[in-house]
């Protein structure tokens, strides 16, 4: 029998066209867009009575510091903050969209959020995108059940621990917790520890740098300290002004008014019911 | 190793030893501590031993993301099943929901767990779940990447109708000699011992297990002796 | 039998940035003493100036052990000369000798990406920069490592002539005074600093003028 059947078009359903396009280019050596990275230090330590979260502020697109002081420490509840490393879309988006929830939650419910809670609707969102939404996130807070502090990795593995470090800085910020963490810090020990490891992130890791920013959760209250060191100032400012007197030279100036470019081509035809 | 090239993105597995044991009155559970990412200890004092319903605990490996979510999903199966049956679920039970998921998802888990309770049905139980699914009953199990060597010394050692200290000491020192041979395993050695009477957990530092074939013994860290003020801080 | 593919490469990228300003009776050379690879700092005190000749000075970012070899090549191939000649080299003739070694190795090329500058026979500043293979100019002023995509627009938009096409052919020099060029390679450090990650921690200048040749450093940011 000879073949009969005929490739027809398929009908609705996705078009896939974009893979073909995006398949091929990559494979003419064309690199897809690179994304807005937060190479990082970000930790975190349960102290005596609450949680400590530390964060540097660079922000970098490879080689290239592109925010000197961003914000790593994002909001998820009044009680919760959570700071991101990974991927700064996929992190904000993630923080975002489970604070919301949780807002929503608070209402539903009338009781304050539980840092579990937030755990839970951020490890089951990760872990539906196999480690795609590139966000790594130290979790801390202070709820009905005390101080909590939980380590979320991008494949949605989560680790609760007294102390924890990530980022591209994490080694580094680890070294100086495993050799000072102890129990039972003062608040002024833990923050002074906390900075101490942000500190040994941004100057021992390309990735991070700029300032400290620290945020304080005890029972009922919490200190959000924005840019609490500054250790990094600029080391050289020119006595001389700079002019930058090289203007564009403008050749010829001409104005086109719109209208006369608008061509009318025939009459459509009359609508009719 | 090029430190430069720690590889932070790589999945986190546990490189992992575990071990399920029965004994005559109920079962033992032991595990190692250490969750890895590449050559990076990500977390030395994790708990791979997870509890699903108050006579059932899991033991888990490979994949940190897939087993904590899988016996994410058995554990709220379990509590809706034993408030529709108005009592206890039983180890079979539990080990046959953690195999329906292990094998209705296989092409997207990396996980083998061992599940081990006591229900007053058929008292102690171990069933393994290995890999792809498959649930086996067994008088012990092991897994994990230390479990390869394990299996000669559980032949010699094993026996049937230990006591639960003869148990718990089985497992104690098995899982210290994987974390002596296996650089996937480590940290401390937590057990959890499962019976009629209820569930005990134990821990064991890491420096406080038996040394084995030229080992070391542990002494304080360099910056405790530099800080100490003896006359000589460098005569370790 | 199947293909095999390396799964390492010959080189790495120890960063850094380089620049050299020639000016009518002087020659700064600048760069920044890092020495990294992927996110971790190596040394925060590695020069990556080199003196070849009395009047000729290197620097050189990209893979350090290649800028090493290439440095140690070059320092063999002057002594040969002054036995030879019983003269230091010119900076043109180092140019030229540079490029020639550069090139030998066109097919497994030194990853160096080299600025060199110096005094020519009449006392003028002049700058010579390269690619990795040989190929080089001579320029008033230049930009070479991983800051310098950051560093060059800025020089340029400060020190470029009005237009390449102006008749007569303007000098190559800056109409920088010494003290002015060292001013902006010093700005333009502390600005390439704040933004490229491999730039950092050290300035070294080294300017060449009648009296010689003068080191002094600059504090840069060490994160």
């Amino acid at each position: 029998m000879s073949q009969v059947a005929v490739e027809a078009p398929p009908k609705g359903g996705f078009s896939f066209d974009l893979c073909r396009r995006n398949g091929m280019l990559s494979k003419k050596g064309v690199p897809p867009p690179s994304y807005r990275k937060t190479g990082t230090t970000i930790v975190g330590l349960i102290f005596q009575d609450g949680v400590i979260l530390g964060a540097d502020t660079r922000a970098t697109e490879g080689p290239i510091v592109c925010d000197k002081n961003c914000e790593k420490i994002h909001y998820m509840a009044p009680n919760i903050y959570c700071c991101g490393a990974g991927t700064a879309a996929d992190t904000e988006a993630v923080t975002d969209m489970v604070s919301s929830q949780l807002q929503l939650h608070r209402y539903h419910t009338g009781r304050e959020s539980r840092v579990v809670t937030a755990l839970t609707l951020l490890k089951s969102h990760l872990f539906k995108y196999q480690g795609h939404v590139q966000a790594a996130l130290v979790l801390g807070g202070v709820d009905a059940n005390g101080p909590h502090l939980h380590t979320i990795y991008p494949h949605g593995s989560t680790d609760t621990l007294p102390f924890a470090t990530m980022g591209s800085g994490s080694l580094a910020a680890m070294s100086v917790f495993e050799s000072k963490y102890r129990e039972g810090l003062t608040k002024e020990e833990g923050i002074k520890l906390v900075c101490e490891a942000i500190c040994s992130g941004i100057f021992n890791d390309l990735g991070s740098g700029s300032n400290v920013d620290v945020c304080v959760i005890t029972k009922g209250q919490k200190e959000y300290l924005r840019n609490h060191q500054l250790p990094n100032p600029r080391t050289y400012v020119s006595s001389k002004r700079f002019s930058f007197p090289k203007k564009t030279e403008v050749l010829l100036t001409r104005i086109t008014p719109l209208k006369e470019m608008v061509e009318v081509i025939g009459g459509g035809d009359i609508m009719e019911e | 190793m090029d430190l430069g090239k720690v590889n932070l993105d790589a999945p986190h597995s546990m490189g992992t030893t575990i071990i399920g044991v029965t004994y005559n009155g109920g079962v033992v559970l032991g595990a190692d501590s250490r969750t890895s990412t590449g050559v990076y200890v990500a977390n030395r004092a994790s708990d791979k031993i997870t509890q699903l319903t108050d006579n059932v605990f899991v033991c888990r490996s490979g994949s940190a993301a897939d087993s904590q979510i899988v016996s994410d999903y058995v554990r709220y199966f379990l509590h809706q099943h034993t408030i529709q049956l108005g009592q206890p679920a039983t180890v079979k039970v539990a080990a046959n929901l953690v195999r329906l998921l292990a094998y209705n998802n296989k092409n997207m888990l990396q996980t083998g767990m061992i599940v081990g309770g006591w229900d007053k049905y058929e008292g102690g139980k171990i069933y393994g779940v290995p890999l792809g699914g498959t649930i086996i009953e067994q008088p012990f199990s092991i897994g994990g990447s230390g479990s390869s060597y394990l299996y000669g010394f559980f032949d010699q050692a094993w026996k049937e109708g230990m006591t639960k200290d003869e148990a718990e000491q089985l497992v104690v020192k098995a899982v210290s000699l994987a974390i002596a041979r296996d650089g996937a395993s480590g940290g401390v050695v937590r057990t959890v011992i499962i019976n009629s009477e209820g569930v005990t957990r134990n821990f064991y530092p890491g420096d406080k297990l038996p040394l084995w074939h030229e080992e070391l013994e542990p002494h304080n860290s360099l910056l405790d002796i530099l800080n100490s003020t003896s006359p000589e801080p460098m005569n370790i | 039998m199947t293909k095999q593919q390396a799964n390492w490469s010959p080189y790495d990228n120890n960063g850094g940035s380089c620049v050299a300003i020639a000016g009518a009776d002087y020659c700064v050379m600048a760069a920044d003493t890092r020495m990294s690879s992927g996110y971790n700092i190596l040394t925060r005190e590695y020069s990556k100036i080199c003196k070849l000749a009395d009047k000729a000075v290197m620097a050189s970012s990209g893979f350090q052990a290649d800028v090493n070899a290439l440095q140690k090549q070059l320092a063999a191939k002057h002594l040969t000369y002054q036995h030879q000649h019983n003269k230091q080299m010119s900076c043109p003739a180092m140019a030229q000798l540079l490029s020639n070694t550069l090139y030998y190795k066109r097919f497994f090329p030194y990853y160096a990406f080299n600025v060199l500058g110096g005094l020519d026979s009449e006392g003028k500043g002049c700058v010579f920069t390269y690619d990795a293979v040989g190929s080089y100019e001579r320029v008033g002023y230049s930009s070479q490592g991983s800051g310098s995509t950051l560093i060059m627009p800025f020089l340029d938009n400060q020190l470029k002539s009005p237009s390449p096409l102006l008749l007569p052919a303007q000098d190559a020099v800056t109409p920088l005074s010494e003290s002015e060029a060292v001013d902006l390679v010093k700005t333009v450090f502390a600005s390439a600093t704040e933004r490229d990650i491999y730039t950092g921690d050290k300035l070294e200048i080294v300017v060449l003028n009648a009296g010689g040749i003068h080191r002094e450093y600059m504090e840069l940011r060490k994160d």
